[in-house]
């Protein structure tokens, strides 16, 4: 690689290992003397727990035991990332279609499932409330039990929490045109392409806890928590995972899979079907009403928007979703009164948790398309809308919060361009446009250290997951642009609690700017400690030097690191260590706790085609332009805007679990959860770049990889409407769904008429 | 317990004698017995294609092929595609064209992709798109693939 | 999944005998796809499996035979789309194949293994109903020959007897100009099982045939002599009429995830239309070379 490191497109970090099939997966890690273990759930939603029987189970040859809530400490421990709330094990009460109650550990996967079919779980089905409208109802059951929310006002609802956020006055602001509807935002999951894993060993007086997670150093202090550990005693290793998009955030069944392995007393590991990760993971459902005040000329006067957002049985992160995905839910707009009302309603589904966007595209995906309806209501082209009210750069558009980030309407112009917005429409086309923002980081802490060796080689240790983000590449770049090494002298050391600082999350799109302003520092670190070596092997005055990429400029001359490395280092060598750092302290009179560390901005452009006879869409053409303040990896950063564009094809055109009455997930597995294929893409697919070097993160980075699923649904149902006429406010735009939509509307003049 | 079958089987260029019991698929051998992990778990019916491997010529989902049924055959899996540490040219394309983030479906789509091309060496997009649909990608690299698989086409004409 | 027997019979006679002597214990793979997903389910639970690929008689292939086209019955779909007589004279049924699964399943699924599961959504069938298939089957009472039609009874049963096994699937090969098509309704364009399948000819007597799937607990064949289907000239009106009549037995059932029954109905007819015009231009073009 001739360029510099730093905004070329070097071949990723672990790339061949992925390529060639060696990449070494959770499930492809094997513990020696290792047992298997199977959940045992129940095919009801809801039930009371009457008894468990593992006799004829524990009696199969090949089982060592099997795990019910009577072995666990009593009380249960019960855990979460925001409340503790989900038990290791159910008790009492199964809340949730593929809630575990035991589990088994045997000597191979196989009798680990025969054995957990052969527990008998006696209970009695309850009633279950699967829907928005169900767990609101004035009657529904209780998810959770009130005696476990005490002094909490709620405790008698669904309602887990209600987030408001205000500003302006709503009831009083006056508009000349009102636009009010409900939107629904389907129940999807992640789906990666690796099911969860985790394998759990006994470490000497510790645990040591493989695990595809995200967050290594949160896992560490749940596990610990629950085993009364300390830290240093749980060691949690994180090989790269498969895929996460945030549903590998947070401890699910590692505490289960550790006392499962205490008890054992040799390694357990358990990996999921995609069938029980579906019954792990998903997005939060949401059901949106949208009140919009616009001015004659197109100008927002005001937002009401109360959504309810359909979260599980225990909270995960979910409350966190709706909190922090709601409040920029008015968007990158001017919006001189605001009123958002975000509940997060408990149900007798699975745990709802993070998902690339948090919560945002549920209600961009209602705001977004209220927006475009007003904009054909006055008579105004949709994108003149946008561009009248979208906020300028340094503008405070959310009370409170980080001004405007970036150029914003760069992006905006830039994708309407890149459709051709204003060129003739060919025949049958529609084409539609939405924006989309999302709040970054409000908090964080990252710490990196960094070895510069004796040869100029280097490891970086970054506690970053390396989901496919290709966080590994991007730290390497930095290094290498700081240090001077190639590329492949660097190391990037990850997941591994015992050995790598520590970092608070891999979420939020926060690893390029925290954790890579944190390598950054580190090399600063390194890069000042071979200014003093120069400064004292040259008898020159530590302020006469500089150093930089990769090279040592003296007064007189220019130095290569290796040129003071060798000699600074002397005889025995050794080598030179830096620390870096990197926070975003958190802001306590703030609706979040802080204000984002940077505004993701994305903006959408779609062309599109309908079959009139069928419903089914054809994008013509799709264009994604977001504001990445200096792609340090121009590559990288193309491929993960187009997933996330495809990633929202999903939920925008074919996704959503469905339930049956019981709160049975029906379509559970590949075969009828549909996500897209090579052959599900538009037509033509564009992705661009707004580089304006303002992010806060190395080299004027923002973060990015979310921005570009924010408003793919607006854009979509937008360019459908524009070319049919149809309005569609439910998810996903099913073949089946635009097509009712078209018939509803063909049928409106004939009642007209009548 | 059913009787194990012994299978005599070669697995990329290497003869193999393994017992099996009949109801283990291929991927179970190849992932447990063999230990080659290339070929991935996913969906386990035939959906996802993570589990792609070439049997006597033709991709299959391992995951829909009992062991026994190999018996005398051939596999290739993703490990075996590469020769003494040197990438073949889809491979490096793979890498050059960024179709690589978490890296979970690659095995199966660099086999499925390898497959294509043998058999149709000069592939169009929408054969590409067609070809490669039976494996799943959730990061979304499907375009970064399809530049990947056109460039590894365009490499092998010159 | 859990364990069974295996075996690996080399001849037909074998076959048949390890049927009989195993009766509904005994469970015949073929290409596996869709045996593999219900044994690993447990909604199979057979004490033996029964692997047809080394039989000797049962060899895939596609042979022309006193005017017909035979297919072997572990001839897999990859083989069945590529065939050249197939594409030339059986275009439908080269389309349904080509829309089975992915490549991988289509590297792996068999023509008779599609209908023996008799699911209703099966791409092949309509195809075959519409070339009036024949299905040759083996028993311990020697062979006889099923027209397709008189084979589905409904999802997962056809009028196969205990021990018999279909060992080819025959076409009589058209003795004069046909056009036909294959047409399907899913969620997504990558494969999906289809919420409607339906195949169509148009003879240049103006005889039209459809069949059609999943909207029903087996495929139908229905079919219109008047030549007012195949006429475009013909009014409108008269064209519904009779497509009314043909597609009236379509009961798509209301409890599928996949797609509602009133969709259903409405794409059976919307791919009817579309399936008769695109017959008859395929007749018209067939008969301009
Ligand atoms: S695991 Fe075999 S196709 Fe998904
Ligand atoms: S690269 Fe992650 S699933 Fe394909």
């Amino acid at each position: 690689m001739t360029s510099a490191p730093v905004g070329g497109s070097p071949q990723r970090v672990g790339g061949i290992a992925r390529v060639t099939g060696q990449q070494e997966y959770l499930a492809d890690i094997h513990l020696p003397g290792e047992g298997h273990a199977k959940l045992v759930t129940l095919p009801v939603a809801h039930a009371r727990l009457v008894a468990i029987d593992a006799s004829v189970a524990e009696a199969l040859p090949g089982v060592q035991f099997v795990m019910t809530p009577a072995d666990l400490p009593d009380p249960i421990p019960r855990f979460g990332p925001q409340f503790n709330d989900r038990p290791v094990l159910a008790v009492g009460e199964a809340l949730y279609h593929g809630e575990p109650v035991a589990a088994v550990v045997a000597e191979t996967r196989e009798i680990a499932e025969a054995a957990a079919r052969l527990v008998r779980v006696e209970y009695e089905e309850l009633p279950a409330a699967v829907t928005v409208a169900a767990a609101l109802a004035a009657d529904a059951p209780l998810v959770r039990d009130p005696k476990l929310r005490p002094d909490d006002a709620l405790a008698s609802t669904n309602v887990l929490r209600e987030h408001r956020y205000t500003w302006g006055d709503v009831d009083t602001t006056t508009a000349d045109l009102v636009v009010e509807h409900d939107y629904s935002f389907p129940m999807v999951t992640h789906f990666a392409i690796e099911p969860h894993a985790v394998i759990a060993a006994p470490d000497d007086d510790g645990i040591a806890v493989w695990s595809s997670i995200q967050h290594p150093n949160w896992l560490q202090r749940i596990l610990a928590q629950v085993l009364g550990l300390p830290l240093a005693k749980v060691r949690v290793h994180a090989p790269d995972p498969g895929g996460a998009f945030g549903g590998k955030q947070h401890a699910k069944y590692e505490p289960l899979v550790a006392f499962m392995a205490r008890r054992a007393g040799r390694p357990v590991r358990l990996v999921l079907s995609l069938e029980e990760t579906f019954q792990a993971v998903r997005r939060a459902a949401a059901e949106v009403h949208v009140r919009t005040g616009l001015m004659a000329d197109g100008t927002i006067a005001f937002q009401d928007v109360a959504a309810d957002y359909l979260i599980g049985a225990y909270a995960d992160i979910a409350d966190r979703v709706v909190g922090k995905g709601s409040y920029p839910g008015c968007g990158p707009y001017r919006v001189p009164a605001a009123r958002i009302v975000a509940r997060a309603v408990l149900s007798h589904t699975l745990p709802s948790t993070a998902f690339r966007g948090f919560g945002n595209p549920q209600v961009n995906w209602a705001v977004e398309s209220n927006l475009t309806d007003g904009a054909l209501a006055l008579g105004l082209d949709p994108l003149e809308l946008r561009l009248r009210n979208l906020a300028r750069r340094g503008e405070a558009f959310i009370p409170f919060d980080t001004p405007a980030d970036g150029d914003w309407q760069q992006a905006v112009h830039r994708a309407a361009e890149l459709i051709d917005w204003f060129g003739p429409k060919p025949p049958g086309r529609g084409r539609g446009i939405a924006v989309g923002i999302k709040s970054g980081p409000t908090t964080g802490l990252s710490y990196a250290t960094v070895r510069l060796l004796a040869d100029g080689s280097i490891v970086v240790y970054a506690g970053t997951s390396d989901m496919g983000q290709g966080a590994r590449t991007v730290f390497a770049q930095i290094a290498a642009q700081e240090l001077g090494a190639p590329l492949d002298w660097i190391t990037v050391v990850m997941g591994d609690t015992v050995v790598v600082p520590y970092d608070q999350q891999t979420s939020a799109s926060r690893s390029t700017v925290l954790m890579g302003n944190a390598v950054l520092s580190a090399c600063r670190d390194i890069q000042a400690k071979l200014r003093a070596m120069a400064a004292r092997l040259h008898g020159l005055d530590e302020s006469s030097i500089v150093v930089d990429a990769g090279v040592v400029r003296l007064p007189d001359r220019e130095l290569s690191i290796l040129d003071v490395l060798k000699p600074g280092l002397g005889r025995l060598g050794g080598e030179v260590v830096g620390n870096g750092e990197a926070r975003k302290e958190a802001e306590p009179g703030h609706p979040l706790g802080g204000s984002a560390a940077f505004f993701e901005f994305n903006c959408t452009a779609v062309e599109a085609e309908v079959d009139r006879d069928t419903g089914d869409v054809t994008l013509t053409r799709y264009a994604t332009v977001s504001d990445v303040g200096k792609a340090i990896n121009p590559l990288q950063v193309r491929m993960q805007d187009e997933g996330a564009a495809i990633q929202g094809l999903g939920h925008t055109l074919m996704e959503h679990f469905i339930f049956d009455d019981g709160g049975r997930i029906r379509n559970l597995g590949a075969i009828d959860y549909r996500i897209p294929t090579s052959m599900d893409l538009p037509l033509e697919m564009i992705s661009e770049i707004v580089e304006n070097g303002d992010g806060p993160g190395p080299y004027g980075a923002k973060g990015m990889s979310e921005g570009a699923i924010l408003c793919v649904s607006a854009a979509v149902a937008a360019a459908v409407r524009d070319a049919t006429g149809a309005v569609i406010r439910d998810l996903p735009l099913s073949p089946e769904r635009v097509w009712q939509a078209l018939n509803e509307q063909s049928r409106v003049p004939e009642e007209v008429v009548r | 317990m059913t009787a194990t079958v012994a299978i005599t089987l070669r697995v990329n260029g290497r003869l193999r004698s393994i017992e099996v019991a009949p109801h283990r698929t291929l991927l179970d051998v190849l992932r447990d017995d063999i230990r080659l992990t290339g070929a991935k778990e996913c969906c386990l019916v035939g959906e996802c294609g993570a589990c792609t491997v070439i049997v006597d010529g033709r991709t299959v989902d391992s995951c829909l092929v009992l062991a026994v049924e190999v018996d005398g055959g051939e596999v290739t899996t993703a490990e075996g595609l590469a020769r003494d540490g040197t990438l073949t040219p889809l491979q490096q394309a793979f890498l050059d064209e960024g179709a690589v983030q978490c890296g979970f479906c690659i095995p199966g789509q660099v086999v499925s992709a390898h497959a294509l091309l043998a058999e149709n060496p000069d592939p169009t997009l929408e054969e590409i798109q067609e070809g490669l649909a039976g494996n799943l990608c959730r990061c979304g690299c499907y375009w970064q693939i399809s530049d990947a698989v056109i460039a590894a086409a365009r490499n092998d004409a010159r | 999944m859990q364990p069974f027997a295996y075996a690996r019979p080399a001849s037909l006679a074998e076959t048949v005998a390890l049927l009989e002597r195993h009766g509904p214990e005994a469970r015949l793979l073929a290409g596996g796809t869709d045996l593999i997903i219900r044994l690993r389910d447990g909604t199979l639970t057979p004490s033996i499996v029964v692997d047809l690929k080394r039989v000797a008689e049962l060899r895939p292939g596609i042979r022309e035979r006193d005017g017909r086209l035979v297919i072997g019955a572990t001839t897999v779909m990859t083989d069945i789309m590529a065939n050249a007589v197939v594409r030339r004279d059986f275009a439908a049924l080269a389309e349904a194949a080509a829309v089975v699964g992915s490549v991988q399943i289509r590297n792996r699924a068999t023509l008779a293994g599609n209908l023996c599961n008799a699911s209703p959504a099966a791409d092949t069938s309509p195809s075959l109903l519409v070339y009036d298939a024949t299905l040759v089957v083996t028993g311990p009472d020697g062979e006889r020959r099923i027209p397709l039609d008189a084979f589905f009874v409904r999802s997962g049963v056809t009028t196969l007897a205990h021990g018999e096994l279909v060992t080819s699937i025959e076409l009589p090969l058209p003795t004069a100009a046909r056009g036909s098509v294959h047409l399907r309704r899913t969620r997504r364009r990558g494969h999906d099982l289809a919420s409607v399948t339906l195949a169509c000819s148009v003879d240049g007597a103006g005889i039209t045939r459809l069949a059609y799937g999943s909207v029903g607990p087996r495929p139908l064949l229905v079919g219109d002599e008047s030549g007012v289907l195949a006429d475009p000239a013909a009014p409108e009106a008269a064209r519904e009429a009779i497509l009314d009549r043909l597609l009236a037995d379509a009961r798509p059932s209301p409890r599928s995830m996949r797609s509602g029954p009133d969709y259903r109905l409405a794409m059976l007819r919307v791919l009817a239309r579309r399936g008769i015009r695109a017959a008859s231009e395929r007749l018209v073009s067939r008969r301009a070379t």
